[in-house]
């Protein structure tokens, strides 16, 4: 096996998003729902580059002599976005974490969420948030073990969605 | 009962960071907040803000003894949306929330909070403010509208229910996790340099 530097970099092309699909559609088969996987390189291009944009991107790079066979240097990405507690102010919400599988145990997802973490202080965050599936236990260890806690276990608080038709009535006021 | 939804506007941080209050209270962790008022007003009222806040409010013959409206008899539910303060009028209630993002499924709005004054509650205020947070948010093309709500609190775990919510934790199993203090200052310092 041969060392990784893993280079986290600020991603700002619109290049990149082409590969950013192919590894979102990766995570979306470990979780085990690609048919839900709706959103195009178009929508990503769209949505995080405008002036107030949805998300922000961090993407983990490694140097030419260890990219993949296909060619990828990108090997990672973590995504997220500003959110609001009422309570504690500022806080950052990860939405996505991934490291290609061949790029696992060398650190670098851990780089990037440590690199989500700088960021999110940074702009005055208190909170770095995000949600895993409970069954998926590499990852619930992994996290566990840098020092966070289930807010779900410990103070018993459900993530609930509206959405398709439900939210159609809603908006309109139906319900 | 006739009420207004608007949206806030910078002066309505006071009555906000009250409601915000009295919301822990009812979650029994009142020693939890931390943002003020100016806290509020720095963090919404901004050019690129993070968060969006809709106020309810009620005309001023129905206020309580405290100050604030007393629950009239009639029951007409008219919702109207205006985004400047109306002479005349008291809070009785607050939606805050702010954009998300699915990768699988794109733009989302996730209510943060949905709070109605006791006495005022039962007369169509809470599904006004959470159906205008609906609106905007699929005006703004979310396909998703999203909460967390206490596993005890069976009076808002039904309302959401019955307005077609699915409880995600139960459904899927999904957990939220979270960083903070001392643990997101530790997982900070060991980030890479630039």
């Amino acid at each position: 096996s041969h060392e990784v530097e893993g280079i986290v970099s600020r991603h700002r092309s619109g290049e990149g998003y082409q590969k950013h699909s192919a590894t979102l559609k990766e995570l979306a088969e470990y979780e085990k729902v690609l048919d839900q996987v709706k959103v195009t390189q178009k929508d990503l291009e769209q949505d995080g580059f405008i002036k107030n944009p949805f998300f922000h991107g961090i993407v983990a790079e490694v140097p030419e002599q260890h990219r993949t066979k296909e060619g990828h240097a990108k090997v990672g990405y973590a995504l997220y976005f500003y959110t609001y507690s009422s309570w504690k102010g500022r806080a950052l919400y990860m939405e996505d974490l991934y490291v290609m599988p061949e790029f696992r145990g060398k650190g670098i997802g851990k780089a990037l969420m440590s690199k989500v973490a700088q960021l999110g202080l940074a702009a005055g965050c208190t909170q770095l948030n995000f949600a895993v599936l409970d069954w998926n236990k590499p990852s619930l260890d992994f996290y566990l073990s840098q020092g966070c806690f289930d807010v779900t276990a410990d103070m018993g608080y459900h993530c609930m969605r509206c959405e398709g038709a439900a939210l159609e009535q809603l908006a309109q006021g139906d319900t | 009962m006739h009420f207004k939804v608007r949206a806030a506007a910078k002066e309505d941080c006071k009555e906000i960071s009250r409601m915000i209050m009295e919301l822990a209270v009812y979650e029994n962790m009142a020693d939890q907040v931390k943002t003020s008022h100016e806290d509020l007003k720095r963090d919404g009222f901004s050019p690129n803000p993070f968060y969006e806040c809709l106020i309810a409010e009620v005309p001023d013959e129905h206020k309580t003894k405290d100050g604030h409206c007393l629950a009239g008899r009639s029951t007409c539910g008219h919702v109207s949306v205006s985004g400047q303060r109306q002479p005349g009028y008291t809070v009785v209630g607050y939606a805050l929330y702010f954009y998300t993002y699915s990768t699988w499924k794109g733009r989302s709005v996730y209510m943060e909070d949905l709070y109605v004054m006791p006495d005022f509650r039962g007369k169509g205020i809470g599904t006004g403010l959470m159906a205008k947070v609906a609106q905007v948010g699929v005006e703004k093309q979310c396909v998703r509208l999203q909460l967390s709500v206490l596993e005890w609190n069976k009076p808002s775990l039904d309302f959401y229910i019955a307005k077609g919510a699915e409880d995600l934790t139960a459904k899927e199993g999904w957990h939220f996790l979270r960083f903070h203090g001392q643990t997101l200052d530790t997982l900070a310092k060991e980030a890479p340099k630039d």
